[in-house]
């Protein structure tokens, strides 16, 4: 998302320019204004980015200013503030990080917070929250954050897709929740028409969506070179090259990012060039936020001749033609499938696996496909809708899979009090080691 | 002859171990303080004593622990939790799972035939299951942390704590002493919310009725009987259970 304060050795080229893409989405909420740009605060994974791209509004995404902050280690005055107003510091540090925030240019009176990392986000003309994710502040954070911006219109919209039930046949539902999805997303049209004063362009809505397709592909495309042995990329990278797909999709710059660093990656794979030489185990990001402070982890694991070629984290999408989506006119209804279909085309396998869940048979596909020796999990404790299921997916992979190494990592997304570096590398060391024991028992 | 040595610079204390042939031949338990390095050396230099042994005699030196790096000295370091696992194969083939009750840290952590770690678990940031649980009862009882165990075998009516909090369990504790509660039941009831705490990293883990206890939590009977109570089956104490990973870590050394 971001990079240290100290410097971290990146992989690729192509994660190296990933700050000045952040910078750059930041930056631009700030010139929105003089460009007659309206300003949106937008969360991730909200199905809405290319609604907002078709009717050129500036999205100022929640979760990178915080990563933001957090990888600065500039948050902490951020997250007091929203505890000072009885905010919990329990909850998302996402969401008290950037609440913190606004409290700040709320008592300022200022459009500009003084002192913010990376120049903060721009004050927003409204707020377009999407709560489909099942997370509680995904529908209070918008809320909570008017409350400071009392004059900025609110639209909170659901994405929802089917629940896995191993005795429910999904596909009879889905058409119901993408019914569902599309009228959502339709109210947002209708509130970013009356907020902009401009009429939806759909045609140029259809190439977005079109755009953003192509961008889905070749990101996974992309990825999928990284199965190549040594990896050319792992994870580390991944928490910056995912930064187009999360907060830049449906634009030109998104895709020729991915295009470039498909290029880049080939010719590693083609040159045998590794993250790390040698490269002694694999593993796999199973699930969880990283520590956005703490992101030299993964070199740690580097260090010791971990590589991860293959993360679930951000890696929010998948190739269309596997979602084998309904062919439909309506860019909105298209979007409204990519979404479901994102999410349920795991569900038909899990089904076949007694015991299974849609998110441990994806782990195990990614296992298999990458070859993985072990799996580390991060637990961030303000984050519950993700991580309150992380052990039961740990438990559930032993059960139905294999007695593969587990590590389960704990600390925070934005606040550095919940991180232990001599705990958190002493974990690590006797994972590697258990992972290493692994190898040799299984020959 | 060939002597190693294992240094494991722990939170609390610093242990060092040395063995010929697989074999322990002398030990020493010094308090870490604030300086890592110098009880590692003090730890060393104590061990050594016993044998007439001096530095050159060591033919390769393994540290672990948490502050392994300050013992500057060894030729390697390796987590803690595979030197328990290693130190207790040597001490008893037929364990599985291993308890280390630490001043900081609780692990469980399963192993297979050669001592090496299978699966392990820590407890989070949270004392509850810890040493520093013992220390903060001591304090508050005004007894030594060595009298715990024995003071809580007296006990008849343990008292039932509330939480494994090791912070709320400390005013729990001055509530009930203001209640007229013994000492003996504070302990064994403290030593209960341990138990179930550590039951739950077994669990966790995966139990195995041959389970050993090692760190200085197994120098605590009263602890211990609580743990088998719990996991219904009757621990294997090492003789010096607070030098298992350093053991395992000269172990380590003489393989290196």
């Amino acid at each position: 998302m971001a990079e240290e304060k100290k410097g971290r050795a990146l992989a690729t080229k192509a994660a190296a320019s990933i700050p000045k893409f952040v910078r750059g989405n930041l930056a631009a909420t700030i010139k929105a204004k003089e460009e007659g740009k309206k300003v949106a605060y937008a969360y991730i994974a909200d199905g809405q980015d290319e609604i907002m791209r078709a009717m050129d509004i500036v999205p100022a995404w929640g979760e990178s200013f915080a990563g933001v902050c957090a990888a600065k280690r500039d948050a902490e005055k951020y997250l007091q503030k929203a505890e000072s107003d009885n905010f919990s510091r329990s909850l998302c540090t996402y969401a008290t990080c950037t609440i913190g925030f606004d409290m700040i240019r709320s008592e300022l009176g200022v459009d500009i917070v003084p002192d913010a990392p990376w120049g903060g986000m721009g004050r927003p003309d409204m707020i377009l929250g999407s709560a489909q994710l099942l997370c509680d502040p995904r529908f209070k954070w918008p809320q909570a954050t008017q409350h400071y911006l009392r004059d900025v219109p609110i639209f909170v919209g659901a994405m929802y897709y089917p629940p896995f039930d191993p005795k429910l046949n999904h596909h009879e539902q889905e058409k119901f929740y993408v019914k569902y999805c599309t009228e959502e997303l339709r109210e947002c049209v209708k509130f970013c028409e009356k907020h902009t004063g401009k009429k939806m362009d759909w045609d140029r809505l259809a190439e977005i969506v079109e755009l953003s397709d192509k961008t889905w592909d070749l990101f996974i495309d992309t990825y999928e070179l990284r199965k190549a042995i040594p990896t050319p990329m792992d994870t580390g990278d991944a928490m910056n090259t995912m930064v187009p797909l999360t907060f830049n999709l449906g634009t030109q710059e998104a895709y020729d990012f991915y295009k470039q660093l498909y290029d880049e990656l080939q010719e590693k794979v083609k040159n045998k060039e590794g993250v790390v030489e040698p490269e002694k185990y694999r593993l796999i990001w199973a699930a969880g936020l990283p520590s956005w402070f703490a992101l030299g982890d993964f070199q740690y694991f580097n260090s010791k001749g971990a590589t991860f070629p293959v993360e679930v984290t951000y890696r929010g999408c998948e190739k269309i033609e596997r979602l084998e989506l309904p062919k439909t006119s309506d860019p909105l209804e298209h979007i409204a499938w990519r979404w479901v279909r994102y999410w349920t085309h795991w569900y038909d396998k899990a089904r076949k696996r007694p015991g299974s869940l849609p998110k441990v048979e994806r782990i195990i596909e990614y296992i298999e496909e990458y070859k993985c020796d072990g799996v580390v999990f991060h637990s961030a404790f303000s984050c519950r809708s993700w991580h309150a299921g992380i052990i039961h997916q740990a438990e559930t992979l032993k059960k139905v899979y294999k007695e593969i190494p587990i590590l389960i990592l704990e600390g925070d997304i934005v606040d550095i009090s919940s991180y232990n570096e001599a705990d958190t590398h002493n974990r690590i060391d006797a994972f590697i080691e258990a992972v290493d024991a692994y190898k040799s028992r299984m020959g | 002859m060939a002597f190693f040595l294992g240094i494991d610079v722990g939170s609390g204390w610093t242990k060092a171990a040395i063995c010929e042939d697989n074999e322990l031949k002398s030990y020493a338990i010094v308090p870490s303080g604030g300086d890592y390095k110098k009880a590692a050396k003090e730890a060393t230099n104590l061990a050594l004593k016993k044998l007439n042994l001096s530095v050159k005699d060591i033919k390769c030196t393994v540290a672990t622990g948490y502050g392994a790096t300050m013992a500057d000295f060894a030729n390697d370091v390796i987590s803690d939790i595979s030197c328990h696992a290693k130190g207790i194969s040597v001490l008893f083939s037929n364990v599985r799972t291993v308890i280390d009750i630490g001043a900081q840290f609780t692990r469980a952590i399963t192993i297979d035939n050669d001592g090496r770690i299978i699966n392990f678990i820590m407890n989070e940031k949270c004392a509850g299951g810890s040493g520093k649980f013992l220390q903060v009862t001591a304090r508050i009882l005004h007894v030594n942390i060595e009298e715990l165990g024995r003071l809580s075998l007296e006990s008849k009516k343990p008292v039932e704590f509330t939480t494994a909090c090791a912070v709320f369990a400390e005013s729990e504790a001055i509530s009930r002493i203001s209640e007229g509660a013994r000492p003996e039941d504070i302990v064994a009831g403290i030593h209960k919310a341990m138990a179930s705490k550590i039951m739950t990293l077994v669990t966790r883990v995966g139990m195995n009725p041959d389970y050993a206890v090692t760190g200085g939590g197994g120098k605590d009977i009263g602890l211990v009987k609580a743990i088998d109570n719990e996991l219904r089956s009757k621990a294997y104490i090492p003789y010096e259970p607070q030098i298992t990973a350093a053991l395992g870590a000269a172990i380590f050394a003489s393989s290196k």
